[in-house]
């Protein structure tokens, strides 16, 4: 058990690395985002599971299983919410790729709507 | 069983979310500056669950959902400024 822990919490650090390195090095706005995707969602996650196993099969505390469950799914609900939000935010505020875009479907809903 | 392997896990977290005070002050738009804080955010929070198991209370856990929801509430109400409708 204690090695499916370790190997959890491991798993999560790997991922949390490839985030901040992604957040790091990208070039452009929304590649940035997609990066942060990965430390919101598996990061977490392996942390989150590994202190189950490790609250429950350990400290024996009810209680914090439950503390971490709830965070597992909040989590779970709002990460894609906020990098959602926050790319929409962009393109409205006028951040656009670095390279030529091949085709730009929310850009072409936008006019439409300012037509309307 | 204590295990001491939690504190050097959450150590890498923190160098992590120093690294990435890189991108929070020469970040070129305001949104990359929102992303930057959302996942430094997580990584705080990564750090205080880790810390909450090695020391075994659960005061700690609170203070880090107490963090996961603030943090969430900032990005959102940034992404509303930034759309221009705040």
């Amino acid at each position: 058990m204690r090695i499916a822990i370790d190997v959890l919490v491991a798993i999560s650090v790997f991922f949390a690395f490839a985030g901040t390195m992604g957040i790091i090095r990208f070039p452009d706005t929304f590649t940035r985002i997609h990066a942060s995707g990965n430390i919101t969602t598996l990061g977490v996650l392996g942390v989150i599971i590994g202190g189950v196993l490790y609250s429950g099969f350990y400290l024996h505390d009810g209680g914090m299983v439950v503390k971490l469950l709830i965070m597992g799914v909040f989590y779970l609900v709002t990460s894609p919410i906020s990098s959602h939000a926050i790319m929409k935010g962009a393109y409205k505020h006028g951040v656009r790729p670095d390279k030529e875009m091949v085709c730009d479907k929310y850009g072409e809903d936008m006019v439409e709507e300012e037509e309307e | 069983m204590i295990f001491e392997e939690f504190v050097f896990f959450a150590i890498c977290f923190i160098v992590m979310a120093l690294c990435l005070f890189y991108r929070l002050i020469v970040g070129p738009s305001a949104a990359d500056r929102a992303v930057t804080a959302d996942c430094l955010d997580v990584l705080t929070d990564m750090a205080l669950i880790l810390f909450a198991l090695y020391s075994g209370r659960s005061v700690f856990l609170d203070l880090a959902l107490i963090t996961a929801i603030l943090g969430f509430l900032g990005s959102v109400i940034t992404s509303r400024y930034l759309e221009g409708r705040l």
